[in-house]
């Protein structure tokens, strides 16, 4: 049970690091919301499972799982909120041309 | 399993640090405002981590589950409040 | 709570209070009676003071077909992360951000927000602006409409047997 959740968490870990990767490398405000929203959707989603998999059957695996839950409800009208603040306010995005 | 989760938690700390850079360098306030979400789910993260290292899940759980939903209220006021103004 | 311009629907009320007394036991994770009592209490008290706020019930066979609908959208969140890990970490950065203005037929308020939800949730589009059933989304590659239309289908499928309200 050890090495699947050693397996989750890594795997978490990697897209955690990515998305970390792309909030520097990318240019502009609205892309880089792009990277925030990967760490959200399954970055978190893979280090709770590993972890509650460590955790094993009890009540603090099932409150991992509702925080889980919580931040699959919560983070897309955190992004989608700030988002529309940026555009409301007139930040243009950038319109790249290479196809 | 213990030097594991240390890593976990060194490497947690790190990220943390290159959305601290956006913060503090972004060109306009809403990548400032993207990095202040950005640290806060990697907090929330962080603090289900250090509970299972100090062998507390019970306390620190608790705490993210408030962090979590202070988040989002905390997030909707900031975006609501830049909204109305003019920024470019 | 003078504002309050909905009737009251019972049921509604006590499904409403059933589901704070959930999470209240969730969170305090003890069995006392004092605890349990003061749970109930409580989360009757708050849904009666939010029973003003969306009337809406799902009905059951609504929630069976979004839970069947949970696991696709899983399925498209890995395919969509693994694609834009590999964006990100290419060398060259082949992204091509751009706004996609989607005129969706859907006629309900749950499901516009199921929609807005499943295409911000997906890394690659981010719901910028809705307005009734149309969504302005920022997409980050060129093959991100087909999939918006796909899960616009999937989503209309859900609701087909439902009375509009939009």
């Amino acid at each position: 049970m050890d090495i699947l959740s050693i397996i989750f968490i890594v795997a978490g870990l990697f897209f955690l690091i990515v998305a970390a990767i792309g909030v520097i490398r990318l240019p502009d405000m609205y892309s880089r919301s792009h990277a925030v929203s990967l760490t959200d959707s399954l970055g978190a989603f893979l280090m709770l499972v590993g972890i509650a998999l460590h955790e094993g059957l009890s009540i603090n695996m099932l409150k991992i799982l509702v925080v889980l839950v919580l931040l699959y409800i919560l983070n897309p009208v955190i992004a989608h909120a700030t988002v529309r603040a940026a555009l409301r306010s007139g930040l243009k995005p950038l319109e790249k041309e290479n196809s | 399993m213990k030097v594991f989760l240390f890593c976990v938690l060194v490497l947690l700390a790190i990220l943390i640090g290159a959305y601290l850079y956006r913060v503090l360098q972004g060109p306009t306030i809403f990548d400032r405002l993207l990095g202040h979400n950005g640290i806060s789910t990697k907090a929330i993260i962080l603090l289900i981590v250090m509970g299972i290292y100090f062998e507390r899940v019970d306390m620190f759980i608790d705490i993210s589950i408030g962090y979590a939903l202070l988040n989002l209220v905390g997030s909707l006021a900031m975006a609501k409040y830049l909204e109305q103004k003019e920024h470019s | 709570m003078a504002t309050r311009s909905r009737p009251v629907s019972s049921e509604f009320l006590f499904f409403k209070a059933m589901a704070l007394f959930v999470f209240w036991v969730l969170l305090s994770a003890s069995f006392e009676w004092i605890h349990l009592g003061l749970g109930l209490f409580f989360s009757f008290i708050v849904a009666w003071l939010n029973s003003g706020h969306s009337p809406f019930v799902p009905k059951f066979r609504l929630w069976l077909r979004i839970l069947l609908y949970l696991p696709w959208l899983f399925y498209k969140i890995i395919q969509s992360s693994l694609h834009l890990s590999k964006l990100i970490l290419h060398p060259a950065l082949p992204i091509v951000p751009h706004m996609i203005s989607v005129e969706s037929k859907l006629r309900h308020h749950a499901a516009v927000v199921l929609l807005g939800n499943s295409i911000t949730l997906t890394p690659g589009t981010i719901t910028v602006e809705v307005d009734g059933s149309n969504l302005i989304v920022h997409a980050m590659d060129k093959n991100d409409e087909a999939a918006i239309k796909q899960m616009e289908s999937k989503i209309a499928h859900i609701f087909k047997d439902e009375e509009p309200d939009l």
